[in-house]
């Protein structure tokens, strides 16, 4: 069964001295010679294919243990010859015309990295890193919030006026009297810096700027903004808006490849767009849940839809390409479901903190 | 299905190749061989490679990451089965369940202790004395691993990799680039920072001729004072450059380190330019933001051909004289060097 030999080349694994010699394929095995009378015969069962897989490549043939010798063929055809010259052993070796159907398999498997990925984008690193933030302990929280407090609010920037300090502290002792105990030490303080913003440090501490508070023009409307905050740290926002940027790391490094160089870049931006995604969702649910947290403290909901009416007005002024950057949700949308979720309410709300001048109290900064 | 059993006539055929190698009459790159210029030449392209990286991060997201060793492994195989010097293809040899192996092992002797460490420093509810020692030991863990999985990562990817059948190794000691570490961080520190062109080249000097193709060593003649005045110009033009200087010590640098390293009779020479560099560089940074890092493929393939087409090997080689030496090295180092971020380039 002799067929036309082959072209290849011979390295013997000893010496980097490359012999050219041809190939032919007999009944039992490969036989080689290299021209000068010197022949060898390499049994099919004994060889394996270490190259040749795809376009471009040689196809390499190895025989032996630990520094094998080597065949090298550049005639991707040869492959064909081999299979059916040892028809038994074929999966040994790689069959080219399998080629276009790997092709085929490769674009599904796109599509599985895009499904998978978007699976875990959407459901899987929100769903894990809310079990992996109740294994996080308060404390720990308490002493990140130490520290981002002292940046955000330092000291001496605290208003310590104790008519309005017994004011904030009612409404929030409103709040959360219906819940149930939570681990946090709840406390809000007022820093006298002219920002319309309030913040949940994580570890149970809020922090309302005197911007903010001179705009709210009852105490309802503060209570809206507490219960909205009192969720972030509840819900523990912060914990898990940390770990999902890890996990958003590892997944993107996943399927870019390789997180050195400049590709470290390109990363940081795609996770910066993954977190902000994760924080408007964070957003959605501090507004619902803090509707909630209002309407069972029975405080009336007009408060929270009014000053966030107020804010979304002042959103509105801002191009609509940067909404979308926002860290919250889209403002009509967020009213919407604020009305929403206020329109389950029953029994009519007690009003706050009655008989004081709320409008001389907020100034009190 | 049982194989055929061989023929007594293949078994005699066998055993040729010990009694009778084959004449040198009839190799190629004999001692004729001189003062050509040689350059190593890719032939894969991005597409392929990009399809290998598609199956690869699928696998690797079904099996929890799992799969990761064996797509490194599928992708070295590839880049080196693609690159060719003399007309001879590289070929890799690193198997994924070895690399799986040395990482679970270097997991367990490094990864979790420093996890252990870090979370005892900034989770848990203990004295700060004990945080403090902590974060202590932590560094230090890091700092004398990252030299073992330098040397131990480099050891097996050279010990995996092949020419002409002929493996390649690397036969430095880890406490030598310790040493090298040490001097090079203080002297760094107490010269502020004027002692890292000498670092630098210290540290090439290590790597480089401690490896060896087969039974042969690659040479390095460069000196850290020849890099200073480069260095010093980088420096200076940090602030007018808005940094951007640094590309051009990069090329220099890379220029000088290859224009000093010999093999044999024959010495490398390298043509890179800061100018090319850059350009390289910002379109590769521009592909990966536009893509969000999809066009990795492109991007690694580009960085090879850019060096490839830098890169000589000038003078004759004794090819014939170069005996197999390969050198035992085990999947540790390389699994540790994962733990660092080292990303590993033919370029």
């Amino acid at each position: 069964m002799m067929r036309s030999p082959w072209p290849a080349f011979y390295l013997d694994g000893k010496t980097a001295v490359r012999h050219t010699a041809t190939l032919r394929l007999m009944r039992e095995g490969l036989e080689i010679s290299t021209g000068n009378g010197w022949t060898c015969r390499w049994l099919y069962r004994e060889i394996r294919q270490t190259q040749g897989f795809y376009p471009g490549e040689v196809v390499r043939l190895e025989r032996g243990g630990v520094h094998p010798e080597v065949l090298v063929v550049s005639a991707v055809e040869f492959l064909t010859s081999l299979r059916k010259a040892a028809p038994d052993l074929g999966r040994r070796f790689h069959d080219p015309t399998r080629r276009a159907t790997r092709r085929r398999l490769t674009v599904l498997a796109g599509a599985g990295v895009i499904a998978a990925s978007l699976g875990i984008y959407l459901w899987g690193i929100p769903i894990l890193a809310a079990l992996a933030a109740t294994f996080v302990p308060v404390s720990w929280e308490e002493r990140v919030g130490q520290s981002a407090l002292s940046q955000f609010a330092p000291p001496g920037r605290h208003c310590s006026d104790p008519q309005l300090r017994a004011a904030v502290n009612e409404v929030l002792e409103t709040l959360t009297a219906p819940a149930p105990r939570s681990p946090y030490a709840l406390r809000v303080s007022v820093v006298n810096t002219p920002l319309v913003n309030a913040i949940a440090v994580p570890g149970g501490h809020i922090v309302v700027f005197r911007g903010l508070l001179e705009r709210t023009r009852s105490p309802e409307e503060l209570a809206g903004v507490l219960a909205h905050e009192l969720q972030h740290v509840l819900r523990r926002h912060a914990t898990r808006a940390m770990l999902q940027g890890a996990s958003m790391g590892l997944l993107l490094a996943t399927i870019s490849g390789d997180a050195t160089g400049p590709l470290a870049y390109g990363l940081g931006a795609a996770r910066a767009l993954g977190d902000l995604s994760y924080s408007r969702q964070a957003e959605g649910e501090a507004d619902a849940d803090g509707m909630k947290m209002l309407l069972e403290a029975q405080v009336d909901p007009a408060g929270m839809i009014d000053f966030f009416e107020v804010l979304a007005k002042e959103e509105g002024a801002r191009p609509a390409g940067f909404k979308y950057l926002s860290s919250h949700p889209m403002a009509d949308d967020r009213l919407a479901r604020l009305k929403n979720v206020a329109s389950g309410q029953r029994g009519t709300p007690v009003k706050l903190l009655p008989g004081t001048d709320w409008s001389r109290l907020s100034k009190l900064c | 299905m049982t194989p055929p059993e061989p023929l007594d006539e293949d078994r005699t055929l066998d055993s040729s190749i010990f009694r009778r190698p084959p004449e040198t009459t009839n190799a190629e790159s004999g001692p004729a061989d001189t003062g050509r210029s040689r350059r190593p030449r890719f032939h894969g392209d991005a597409g392929t490679l990009f399809g290998i990286h598609v199956v690869n991060v699928l696998l690797t997201l079904v099996t929890l990451g799992v799969y990761y060793v064996w797509a490194k492994t599928r992708v070295r195989h590839y880049v080196f089965g693609q690159t060719a010097m003399e007309g001879d293809r590289f070929a890799y040899h690193g198997a994924g369940t070895e690399l799986l192996l040395g990482t679970l092992k270097a997991a367990l002797v490094f990864g979790l202790p420093v996890l252990g460490l870090n979370l005892v420093r900034d989770v848990f509810e203990v004295p700060d004395p004990v945080k403090a020692a902590a974060g202590v030991l932590a560094g230090a863990l890091v700092f004398v691993f990252l030299p073992v999985a330098l040397v131990g990562g480099r050891r097996y990817r050279l010990s995996r990799t092949s020419w002409r059948g002929i493996r390649f190794s690397f036969r430095g000691h880890v406490r030598d680039l310790i040493k090298i570490f040490m001097r090079g961080g203080l002297l760094t520190t107490v010269t502020l920072g004027f002692y890292t062109p000498f670092f630098q080249v210290n540290r090439q000097a290590f790597l480089v001729t401690h490896s060896y193709f087969g039974s042969r060593r690659l040479e390095f003649t460069g000196r850290g004072q020849d890099l200073f005045s480069p260095f010093m110009v980088a420096v200076l033009l940090t602030l007018p450059t808005l940094g951007l200087g640094w590309v051009w010590y990069v090329a220099h640098k890379r220029r000088y380190f290859w224009d000093h390293t010999r093999f044999d009779t024959a010495r490398f020479g390298c043509s890179v330019t800061g100018k090319a560099l850059l350009a390289l560089w910002a379109i590769n940074l521009l592909a990966l933001v536009g893509t969000l890092g999809l066009a990795w493929p492109w991007v690694r393939v580009r960085n090879i051909r850019f060096a490839f087409s830098n890169l000589t090997l000038i003078g004759p080689l004794d090819l014939g004289r170069i005996q197999q030496q390969a050198q035992h090295a085990s999947p540790f180092g390389e699994g540790l060097s994962g733990f660092f971020d080292s990303g590993f380039d033919l370029a």
